[in-house]
C-alpha cells in the first residue's frame, strides 16, 4: 500500500521545494490576502460608500461580517479593553479556521496538522502576553512570578515559570493533537472502507476544526487579560 | 445578574467548557515540562539526578496551583450568578 497521495501545492513551481505544511501555510495566506483584497477593492475607490453598507451579500458585507463576529467574541470576553486586542486575535482566528478547514479538501494538508505551525502560533501569543503584561505594569509586572511573600521566592519563580512555560506548550499539542488524529482517523477509515463510513468523520473534522480554533482563541484570551490584570488580582485570589 | 438572555448564557457556557477541558491536559503537561527543564540542567551542570527530582516535585506543585486557581475562578463565577 506505499504510493504517495497526490498534493496539489507540489504542482505548484517554487512551492514544491518547501515541506508541506508551509507551501500549505502559504496558499492559506495568499487565500485569506485575495478574500481581504475583494472585500475592500471599492472601498479604496470613493470614500463615501465607507459609511452605507451595501443591500447584497458581496465581498464585503461577508467580510464585514466575518470581522464583526470576532470583535464581538472579543469584546464578551475581554470586556471593554477587548478591541486593543483584535489585532492578533482576529489574525489568529482567520489563520488557524482557514488552515484547519483547508483539510478537508481533497489533496491539501492542513498546516495546522504539524507541530511546526502551531508552535509557532502559540510562541507568538507567549511573547505577546508578556509584552502586553510589561507595556501595562512595566517592571512591576515581574513581581507576580515571585508571589506574595517576598522569601518564599526561590520557591514560586520555578513553579510559576513552569505554569507560565505549560501554556504555549498544551495551545500547541492541543491543536495539533486534535487536527493531526481527526485526520489520521478519516484517513484510516477511508482506507478500510471508503463508501459512506468516512462521512461521520468527516463532520466530526469539521466540528473539530470550529471547537478547536475557538478554544485557541478563548485561552490566549485568557492569558492576554491575566497579563493586563497583572499581580494585585493574583493576591486577590489567594 | 438576575436575568441572563439564552444567548448570553450559551457563550458562557462554552467559554467555561473551553477553560476547564484544558486543565487535564495542563496538570500532565507541566509535570513533563518541569521534568525536561530539570533533565536538562542535569545534563548541563553535571549534577546527577537532583534537578530532574526537584524540578519535577515544582511541576507537579504548577500542575495542581493551575487546578486550584481554576476551582477559585469558578468558585467565584458562581457566586457572581447567584
Amino acid at each position: 500500500m506505499e504510493h504517495k497521495s497526490f498534493v496539489v501545492v507540489d504542482a505548484i513551481p517554487l512551492l514544491n521545494q518547501l515541506p508541506h505544511h508551509v507551501a500549505n501555510a502559504i496558499v492559506v495566506i495568499v487565500l485569506l490576502m485575495i478574500i481581504a483584497y475583494l472585500g475592500t477593492r471599492g472601498l479604496r475607490k470613493d470614500t463615501k460608500r465607507y459609511f452605507v453598507p451595501e443591500a447584497k451579500l458581496t465581498f464585503r458585507t461577508a467580510g464585514e461580517m466575518i470581522v464583526e463576529g470576532i470583535l464581538k467574541l472579543v469584546k464578551d470576553n475581554m470586556g471593554p479593553r477587548g478591541p486593543e486586542f483584535m489585532m492578533i486575535i482576529g489574525a489568529l482566528a482567520l489563520f488557524i479556521f482557514t488552515s484547519n478547514v483547508l483539510g478537508l479538501i481533497p489533496g491539501f494538508h492542513s498546516p495546522t496538522e504539524t507541530l511546526n505551525t502551531t508552535a509557532a502560533c502559540a510562541i507568538t501569543v507567549f511573547c505577546f502576553t508578556h509584552y502586553y503584561g510589561i507595556r501595562e505594569h512595566g517592571i512591576k509586572y515581574l513581581k507576580q512570578f515571585t508571589g506574595p511573600i517576598i522569601w518564599l521566592a526561590p520557591l514560586m519563580i520555578p513553579i510559576e515559570l513552569i505554569g507560565h512555560l505549560v501554556r504555549p506548550v498544551s495551545l500547541s499539542i492541543r491543536l495539533f493533537g486534535n487536527i493531526f488524529g481527526d485526520h489520521y482517523v478519516a484517513g484510516v477509515v477511508f482506507g478500510l472502507v471508503p463508501f459512506l463510513l468516512p462521512l461521520p468523520m468527516m463532520v466530526l473534522g469539521l466540528f473539530v476544526a470550529v471547537v478547536q480554533t475557538l478554544v485557541f482563541l478563548l485561552l490566549s484570551m485568557a492569558y492576554f487579560a491575566g497579563a493586563l490584570e497583572g499581580h494585585e488580582h493574583e493576591e486577590q485570589e489567594g | 445578574m438576575t436575568m441572563t438572555l439564552p444567548g448570553e448564557d450559551k457563550g458562557k457556557l462554552i467559554r467555561q467548557i473551553a477553560s476547564y477541558s484544558t486543565l487535564g491536559l495542563e496538570m500532565g503537561l507541566s509535570v513533563a515540562v518541569g521534568a525536561i527543564i530539570g533533565y536538562y540542567l542535569d545534563k548541563w551542570l553535571d549534577t546527577g539526578p537532583w534537578f530532574l527530582i526537584i524540578f519535577l516535585i515544582f511541576g507537579a506543585i504548577a500542575g495542581f496551583r493551575s487546578l486550584y486557581r481554576a476551582l477559585k475562578r469558578l468558585e467565584r463565577e458562581n457566586k457572581e450568578d447567584r
